[in-house]
This record gives structure tokens, C-alpha cells and sequence, in this order.
């Protein structure tokens, strides 16, 4: 729960987050209301206060949201990074857990979980149902319940529950697994009825289901107006697939076209999530753009360089840097370990560099955390 | 521009190539040319290649090998030389070292494939090396013993240390084998520039090895090269080696080679006054040499308390000396992945010192170099790229327990200034699974004859034969 001054922000906020996100937020209310927040969160986050104090960033002389104190994702591992009452949160999300114990989770609090819900569910609308379509949705994640540590998990049903048909529901267990027999159930009923569905989970679920389609000889050709959103990577998880190769398994062995296939790009650290152009592109412009990354307007990235860390020239690859507003409850501004490179609209996610090789005959701390901890040590 | 062909395929016709590929390093500075291969050409260099060593090697006395070797070795030395002209321009971009640490490397290297460095290993693996030409009197009276390598051995290699993969080949012509390598996309170069050179010094020989560069996982073409081998050389994590023992027939023998970290323990009499400074300047050379890629660099320094200086005080010395590093040993340029990290590791610390943790960041400018002084003496893994961490310790044996998690990952530990204590040190990290122990000044650079990773480069090519008078 926010305090009252929270209370006065997150107000305004759902005016903003209420008309959706079609409706661009200036630069100038952007940063007015950025720089509250800013003050807000300096007042009640000591750690992150003294972070900025070392920085020589205070509220009183930052002028303009640009040069507000980013944190690096890493940081929610080591501190709360929570404006207000820890105790008072709604929610913790915590990164996955490819490690037990040995590298901490990192964890978010969230004071207000129906501001986050306010935030996420205009953005997947738009990005997912731009044809105001509804679907039923059918997840390959497990039910939030058994994940109740994980914001996509969390996501996902707050989103069947509140944009999917009746029929939506998730195919997948901890314990188990993607329920294969139930979705395929599922999907063929959908298809002779002729209704369209919105599969949504991780790309690496994606790829080991399909994998076992191919390998059974299944195929499906869902009806006409089906979409599919993934997200994530697999790099480090044993098995290297471009993301034109799945979308191309998609096509094939879904039938669901590349355009109505959107990557979400989210992260435990930040209440919204920026999603592909094409599905947005193809239903209100008619012509798909190339494709990139969006978030809703009260989402500003920016690109830094990585040695300096300053903004790069449009167009250059850096770090990218997110300022959230829908943060309120932690720290608006986080820097990434994600590259990428500002387009007109958004940017393209070039990589996420969690679990890259190293170079040399070394092994670098994710991968020798993460080969640890697989071996239960 | 420098545009080089990055491959030795001996008897390579037009038939064999699909086609020609050209991979860019660095800002396009360096263009390499390899041959997309056939198939059925894979099948056909293996046997191009077991014929000529049939021809040229099988019969070679290992002297003469050595000879050709350590002729090789002298004219990559040479800065005249046409193939150390090459490498010279090209090395750094096709590794991502700066120039002056790809010349320092291949210099160390190549001096390790001197005579006299040849012989030292094919001694302490063989004691008489004639036993690779000819049956010799071998440990039990009245058997004499032969040491016969395979016919093909095929290597995949791994990572951009320049001189990894080539220490490799030496040590497969060494025991006679044809040796066919698939070189690694972060050393692309170096392998072929050898065999090119060695070719150059003995034609003969020059058939006897074949060197070029797929995408690693291209399963066509490994496939032909993996029946073709009687042996298999794998460089490579844990993903790789497992992918490719799941396709290497089961009566090929396989020699794995995976990655491998390494540490310092830094002990009271290296930390008086006098020595302190010469210490860290040590401890900061091991780090930042190969940019600390090598399995051979340290991710933690350890250091003891109770000295003139204090570990808090020696991580600020390493930084210094890192600093001071930059202009003889510049690092190499980072992806912005690579950077990213490091951002997130100092700002993860950083945050541990605002949490009111013991910890402290001494940084070079942009992401140069980083050293965290932690009193938390958990052994924490680096991300690489000149980051270490400085932890205090009562005792240096104190590490033993800090080590555990990551025993069958371990290699070297560097010790300095434990006085007496040194072989008990050693003995414990031997048990908590070290393969080798040694110097800081020493640690980048083990010698040529070495048990490398606790194994027997030479001998574990080889099959005996006992020959019973």
C-alpha cells in the first residue's frame, strides 16, 4: 500500500495509464511528473537516496528526468529498493531462480499491485488485442498461484482474467510441464469451432513444445486472427534458437503468421513491458514496420553508452536504461544488461546479455553459478 | 584492411568448397576467408590426411618433429616474417586482445614450442621419447615399450586465447597423429597461420595438417570428421562437450578439455612494507593478462590479515597497478554486453556498501579495470575483464572451505607469502581440486611440460605397446 502522497501520485497516474496507449504523454508532463516521483521515491528509499547523494543527484537539482539516478538491475538483489513500507507490500516478484541461494534472487516489492495492473493490461491490449479482439487465452505458464514469485506468471493471469474469453486458462504445472494432451484438446476444439486463440509462455517453453510437436508429427492450423506472444531468451540454457527460426515454427507448425507474433520484453524490476510493433502494425496501419520494440508512454528508454554511460547518438548500440513511471512503489529508473539501439517509436533488443559465453578458457560467474548449482551443491 | 585466408586444407580442389565466406573483426579491420565445405570434402581431407602422414610422419623420428616444430616457432618469432606480419596485424582484431597484449602472448607461446621446451614435455611424459619411434626399453625388465599415436585426431577448439589450440596441434604431430582442427571463432586466425608456417618450414609435414573454421555445432560436417577421427580433442563448456560425446562414435577415444578458474592466496610475508607494492603489481599483471580470460587468471585474490598492509589497502594497490597496466597492456575492446555486466556488478556492490556492507570498489575509468575489496569471503566468480575481488582471510587455508562449490572447475592457485606454510597449502588445495599450484608471478604462464588440467597432454593421445622378449 502507497502512503498519501503516493496515493496523490498514483491517482494521477491512472489518468495516465487510463488513456491507454495511444494518447503520447509530452516530454514536459513526462519529466514534471517523473521528477516527483523522483522526489517521492528519494524521500523514502534510503538506499537508493544514498546511491543518488553519490551521485550528486538530489531532488531539488536534477532538472530534467535524463539525469535521474538509473539502478542497475543487479541492485534489487542486495537492497530493498522499496519507496515506503516494505512490510506494507502487496507483492514480492522475484528473478528466476537459476540459482539456489549462492547468487540472491533479486526481488521487487510492489506496494500497489492494482497500479500495476493498470499499467500492464492497457499495454498487452494494445499490442496483443489491437483488433479488439477476445480470445481465450492459453498460457504454457504454470497458474500464478504455483509461481507466486513470478511478475510473468502474474501477468499472464491477470491478463486472462481480465482481457481473455471464458476458455482461457493455463496448460502447464511446475511439477509436470506443459500439459501437452490438454492443449492439444484445447487447440483443436478452438480450431474446428473456428475461434482464434492468443497462446502466450516463454520462448523456451515454445521451443521444447514444438520441438515434441515435430517429433509427433503434429501440426496445427489455428483459425485465422490466432496471435502468440513469447518472451525471454535462451542463451546459456544449452540450446542456441534465432528468433526468425521459431517464428518460423510458428508458421509452420501452428499456423500462426509472423506478424501476428509478438516478443514481450519485460522484467521482474519494472511494472510495464514493451512489446513488438508488427501485430499493432498490421491491424492500424495496415503495412508492418520493421520490427522493434514499444513500451505504453509512460515508459522512457534511453540507450547509453557502455563505457561512459552516456546517451548515445539516435541509432548507436548501448545499454539500455528504462524510466517507468508505473515504478512508483520501488525505483523508477533501472539500467539494464540489455543491448540495444533506438529506432523512430521505440528500440531493437540486440541481446540480453545474462548467460553470454565468455571469450577465453575461463567460465564467467552466471554460467559457473548456474553449472554449480544444476549439479545441487 | 587486412584480408587473410584463415585455413590450411591441403589438396583442397573446387569441388571440395560450396562456397567462400568472409567473416569481419574488429571495425572491419580484419576480413578472414574460409571455405564453406562439402560434406564429402570432410571425408576426403581425412583421408588426403592419413595418407600423407602414412607417407611423411608415421616413420619421422619425433626429433625431427621437434625440429620442424621449433623452426616454425622461429619464424613466427621473427618480426620479419611474413606469417608473424600477418598475425601481427591481425591477431588482435580476430581475438578482441589489444596489440600489445596479442604480441606479448604469442611471444610467451611460441616459446614454449622452442626445442628445448618440446623436449622438456616429451620427457616428462615419456622419460625416453624415443618410444614414439621404435620400441624402447620400457619400466619391467625384459618388455620393451612402444608408444604409438593415433593416425587422425581431430580437434574442435574453444575460446581466443591465441596459442591454446596451437599448443594442441604441436602436441597431436608430436605423437604422430595427421591432425585436423576446427578452430574456434574467437582465435580463428592463429592455428592457421602455424600450419601455414609449418608447411612453409617442411612441405611434408605441411600435408600432414588440415585447419579450417565451421560454426561450431554444424552437425554435416562434424559428423564426416568425427567418424574420420581415432581421436577426439574437444576444448569447450559444458554444453559443447556434451553435444559432441553424445555424436563421437563410442570406440574413439575423446580428450576433454573444459573451462577451468583460478585464484591467488596472498599471504602475510608478500604484504610487509618492501613487498606489498611488488605484490600487487603481480597479482594485478595475472589479472589482467589475457584479460583475464585464461583458465589460468585469478577471479579472487585472497589475502591475509595480520600484515603491514591490509587487504582493504592491497585491493587499492592492485587497482593502481592495474591503472598503471593500461598503457603497457591495454585492455581489449569490450561488446556492450560485456560492459553491461560490469556495470551491474559495481553497482551491485556498491549497493552492498550503502547497505552498510564491508565493500569498496576501486575502479579505473570506464569499465577498464575493477577491483572489489569484500570482506564477505565467499569465493565469488567473475564476470571477466579485469574485475577481481580482494578478500581478507584469518588464514590462508581459510580458502579451502571458499573453494568447495567450484572444486571440479578449479585450476590454478598462485600463492605468495605463505613462508613455510606453502606445502600444506598445497596439499590441501591439491585435495579441494587444484591441478596445479604455483607462483603469482609465475600463474599466467605455466610451463610446457605441464599436467594440463590434471592430465597428460601427450599421453592420453597415445596407446601403449608391449613388446615381451
Amino acid at each position: 500500500m502507497l502512503d498519501r502522497e503516493g496515493q496523490a501520485l498514483r491517482a494521477e497516474l491512472v489518468g495516465i495509464f487510463g488513456r491507454g496507449v495511444d494518447e503520447p504523454l509530452p516530454d514536459d508532463e513526462f519529466d514534471a511528473l517523473a521528477r516527483r516521483i523522483f522526489a517521492y521515491q528519494f524521500d523514502r528509499n534510503p538506499p537508493y537516496a544514498a546511491y543518488c547523494r553519490r551521485r550528486g543527484q538530489l531532488p531539488e537539482s536534477v532538472g530534467h528526468w535524463t539525469e535521474i539516478p538509473a539502478v542497475p538491475t543487479a541492485a534489487f538483489k542486495e537492497v530493498r529498493l522499496v519507496s515506503g513500507d516494505a512490510r506494507r507490500a502487496e507483492a514480492v516478484f522475484r528473478t528466476s531462480g537459476t540459482t539456489r541461494g549462492r547468487e540472491r534472487r533479486g526481488e521487487h516489492y510492489i506496494l500497489d499491485l492494482s497500479l500495476y495492473h493498470t499499467a500492464l493490461l492497457p499495454t498487452f491490449d494494445a499490442f496483443l488485442l489491437p483488433d479488439g479482439a477476445e480470445l481465450p487465452i492459453f498460457s504454457l505458464i504454470p497458474p500464478v498461484d504455483e509461481m507466486v514469485d513470478s511478475s510473468l506468471a502474474h501477468m499472464v493471469s491477470v491478463v486472462m482474467d481480465r482481457l481473455g474469453a471464458r476458455e482461457s486458462g493455463s496448460f502447464a504445472t511446475v511439477a509436470l510441464g506443459i500439459d501437452d494432451a490438454a492443449l492439444d484438446e484445447a487447440l483443436r476444439g478452438a480450431t474446428a469451432r473456428g475461434t482464434p486463440v492468443c497462446l502466450v509462455g516463454t520462448s523456451l517453453a515454445f521451443l521444447h513444445w514444438t520441438d515434441r510437436l515435430r517429433a509427433r508429427g503434429a501440426r496445427y492450423r489455428l483459425a485465422a486472427g490466432s496471435r502468440l506472444m513469447d518472451t525471454g531468451g535462451f542463451k546459456g540454457r544449452g540450446r542456441e534458437v534465432g528468433e526468425e527460426e521459431l517464428r518460423a515454427t510458428y508458421a509452420e507448425l501452428l499456423g500462426i503468421p509472423g506478424d501476428h507474433v509478438v516478443n514481450e520484453y519485460g522484467m521482474t524490476e519494472m511494472c510495464s513491458q514493451f512489446y513488438d510493433n508488427v501485430l499493432r502494425d498490421r491491424v492500424l496501419r495496415g503495412t508492418v514496420r520493421r520490427r522493434h520494440k514499444q513500451g505504453p508512454p509512460w515508459v522512457r528508454t534511453r540507450v547509453v553508452d557502455p563505457e561512459t554511460l552516456e546517451a548515445v547518438p539516435r541509432g548507436e548500440v548501448g545499454i539500455l536504461r528504462h524510466y517507468d513511471l508505473a515504478n512508483l512503489g520501488s525505483v523508477m529508473a533501472v539500467q539494464t544488461e540489455d543491448i540495444g539501439r533506438e529506432v523512430e517509436g521505440g528500440f531493437v533488443l540486440l541481446g540480453r546479455a545474462a548467460g553470454a559465453p565468455p571469450r577465453g578458457c575461463s567460465i564467467a560467474m552466471d554460467l559457473l553459478l548456474s553449472a554449480v548449482e544444476e549439479r545441487g551443491q | 584492411m587486412t584480408d587473410v585466408d584463415a585455413f590450411h586444407l591441403p589438396g583442397l580442389t573446387a569441388d571440395d568448397v560450396v562456397r567462400w565466406h568472409v567473416r569481419e573483426y574488429g571495425d572491419a579491420e580484419v576480413r578472414l576467408r574460409t571455405p564453406v565445405l562439402q560434406p564429402a570434402a570432410i571425408g576426403r581431407i581425412a583421408e588426403r590426411l592419413r595418407a600423407a602422414r602414412a607417407r611423411h610422419l608415421a616413420e619421422l623420428p619425433v626429433a625431427a618433429v621437434v625440429d620442424a616444430i621449433a623452426a616454425t616457432a622461429a619464424r613466427l618469432a621473427d618480426p620479419a616474417d611474413p606469417h608473424r606480419r600477418i598475425a601481427d596485424a591481425a591477431l588482435p582484431a580476430a581475438t578482441g586482445y589489444s596489440p600489445p597484449m596479442a604480441r606479448l602472448i604469442l611471444d610467451r607461446m611460441l616459446a614454449d614450442w622452442r626445442a628445448d621446451a618440446l623436449d622438456s614435455l616429451l620427457r616428462a611424459e615419456f622419460g625416453d621419447p624415443a618410444v614414439l619411434d621404435a620400441f624402447r626399453p620400457g619400466p619391467r625388465p625384459g618388455t620393451r615399450v612402444r608408444a604409438l599415436g593415433p593416425a587422425l585426431a581431430f580437434h574442435i577448439f574453444a575460446g581466443n586465447v591465441p596459442g591454446v589450440a596451437v599448443a594442441a596441434l604441436i602436441r597431436s604431430l608430436l605423437v604422430k597423429a595427421a591432425t585436423f582442427g576446427k578452430s574456434a571463432s574467437g582465435d580463428p586466425l592463429l592455428p592457421a597461420l602455424f600450419a601455414r608456417t609449418l608447411a612453409d618450414v617442411s612441405p611434408e609435414l605441411g600435408t600432414c595438417i588440415a585447419i579450417t573454421y565451421w560454426a561450431g555445432g554444424t552437425t554435416t560436417l562434424e559428423a564426416a570428421a568425427l567418424d574420420a577421427a581415432d581421436a577426439v580433442v574437444v576444448y569447450g563448456g559444458a554444453d559443447t562437450v556434451r553435444d559432441v560425446r553424445a555424436r563421437v562414435p563410442a570406440e574413439t577415444r575423446l580428450i576433454v578439455h573444459g573451462p577451468r578458474i583460478s585464484f591467488a592466496l596472498i599471504g602475510r610475508e608478500a604484504l610487509t612494507e618492501d613487498a606489498a607494492d611488488r605484490t600487487a603489481a603481480l597479482a594485478a599483471r595475472a589479472t589482467a593478462l589475457f584479460d583475464q580470460q585464461g583458465c589460468v587468471s585469478p577471479h579472487v585474490l585472497y589475502v591475509e590479515q595480520g600484515g603491514d598492509v591490509a587487504p582493504e589497502d592491497f585491493a587499492a594497490r592492485v587497482s593502481a597497478a592495474l591503472e598503471r597496466l593500461r598503457t603497457e597492456l591495454p585492455r581489449g575492446r569490450l561488446t556492450a554486453a560485456e560492459a553491461a555486466v560490469i556495470h551491474q556488478v559495481r553497482g551491485a556492490a556498491e549497493f552492498r556498501t550503502l547497505d552498510g556492507q564491508d565493500v569498496r570498489i576501486f575502479a579505473g575509468p570506464g569499465t577498464e579495470h575493477t577491483v572489489i575489496y569484500e570482506a564477505d569471503p565467499t569465493f565469488t566468480p567473475s564476470c571477466l575483464h579485469r574485475v577481481v575481488s580482494v578478500k581478507p582471510l584469518l588464514d590462508l587455508a581459510d580458502a579451502v572451505e571458499r573453494v568447495r562449490p567450484y572444486a571440479r572447475y578449479l585450476q590454478t592457485v598462485g600463492i605468495v607469502g605463505a613462508g613455510k606454510r606453502r606445502d600444506a597449502l598445497a596439499e590441501r588445495f591439491a585435495r579441494a581440486g587444484a591441478s596445479r599450484i604455483t607462483g603469482l608471478e609465475t600463474m599466467p604462464w605455466p610451463p610446457a611440460a605441464w599436467h594440463h588440467d590434471g592430465q597428460e597432454p601427450l599421453r592420453e593421445l597415445i596407446r601403449w605397446v608391449d613388446l615381451e622378449d
